[in-house]
């Protein structure tokens, strides 16, 4: 079995059967999650932002922009848009008691990426998001199940 | 920054956290009548990817409180206990029997008040040290997976930032089975303020 490749905060990886990738500890972050069941390919952008700024430093940070690249750069890998299906995980409020603008950030991110799949047409599929439980995602390109695992509720399979 | 100058960076962050942590333990140890130790604080530039992973690992169980400086100085600062001290130390606080699955109201805030009251002597006495005034936010607790604590710390430095200066102290106790760290993480224009009152210029 191989060990799964980690994704982290504001990186991109793709990657073709039958290897694996995983997001630890997704927590306000999402980890937006492509497909290619035809080609079995798939990819991951763990962003933790919502919307990247006019002077954009790094597109693989925010939703909006780091779900577009991925769709692109998935392109690139032969991968055919009308074949795509996303899941989408994490986006959970972990500090409910904090009065902060950014407590809430995990359901902006939800909707940053959700509203670019819109535009790619690209259907959501499947999802596991808000809540104020920390998540971590492993996505198998074999089959394009992930499984999310948390502190301490049962194992699930999306 | 040339290397030489990041590097006298880190030695003076190192220094400040240091007399923060030391007062944060002094007042933790007054708390739960233990004797408790602080390490070498460690500070390192990291990108944000890699935070998680140089404190052990984003999918550990631990309990952290968070709380963000809105005054002068912007910063996020934390305190993380791994998951056998924050039984051992909710036990000790509230004579229940503990499960971090679902805590009880009481031991929720226990936990919040913990972490508060640490943060404080923390800020209280790096605040002294260079004559700036500190105004915590109202902290917050979670028991979660520790990547999924970091997420909001990392979500406010990171409009800005892609690399964050991280400094982090562990304590533990001199008899017992109990651990944890203290981690600050300034923004850019506080690293400058800090700077500049312990006696460095930041150019």
């Amino acid at each position: 079995m191989i060990e799964p490749r980690t994704v982290g905060i504001a990186q991109i990886a793709i990657c073709h059967a039958p290897e694996q990738l995983v997001c630890l500890g997704l927590g306000s972050c999402v980890a937006v999650i492509l497909y290619d069941p035809g080609i079995r390919t798939g990819g991951i952008v763990h962003v933790l932002l919502p919307h990247a700024p006019a002077k954009c430093d790094r597109e693989e940070k925010y939703a909006d922009t780091g779900t577009r690249k991925l769709v692109k750069e998935m392109i690139g890998y032969g991968v055919k848009k009308e074949r795509l299906v996303a899941k989408l995980v994490g986006g959970a409020q972990m500090f409910p008691g904090l009065n902060l603008a950014i407590a809430n950030i995990g359901r902006e991110n939800s909707m940053g990426a959700r509203s670019v799949l819109r535009e790619f047409n690209i259907r959501v599929v499947a999802e596991d998001l808000e809540g104020n439980r920390g998540r971590s995602a492993y996505f198998d390109s074999a089959t394009g199940q992930v499984t999310i695992k948390t502190a301490f509720l049962p194992t699930k399979v999306i | 920054m040339t290397d030489e100058k990041t590097g006298r960076v880190i030695e003076i962050i190192r220094e400040f956290a240091n007399i923060g942590a030391g007062s944060a333990a002094t007042a933790l140890s007054y708390l739960l009548d233990v004797e408790l130790m602080n390490d070498v604080t460690s500070c390192d530039i990291l990108p944000m990817a890699k935070v998680s992973e140089w404190l052990g690992g984003a999918d550990k169980v631990v309990a952290g409180t968070y709380t963000y400086l809105c005054g002068e100085l912007k910063s996020g600062i934390l305190v993380v206990l791994p998951e056998a001290s924050a039984i051992t130390l909710l036990t000790h606080l509230t004579k229940e029997k503990v499960d971090l699955s679902s805590l009880t109201e009481i031991q929720k805030s226990a936990l919040k008040e913990v972490g508060n009251i640490c943060l404080c002597w923390y800020l209280m006495a790096v605040s002294k040290m260079i004559d700036i005034d500190m105004i915590p936010a109202p902290p917050d607790a979670a028991v979660d997976l520790l990547g999924a604590v970091l997420d909001i710390p990392l979500a406010s430095l990171g409009q800005r930032v892609d690399t964050v200066l991280a400094v982090h102290t562990s304590f533990k106790a001199l008899d017992s089975h109990f651990d944890g760290y203290f981690l600050m993480l300034p923004e850019e224009s506080t690293l400058k303020l800090i700077l500049e009152r312990m006696g460095e210029s930041s150019r």
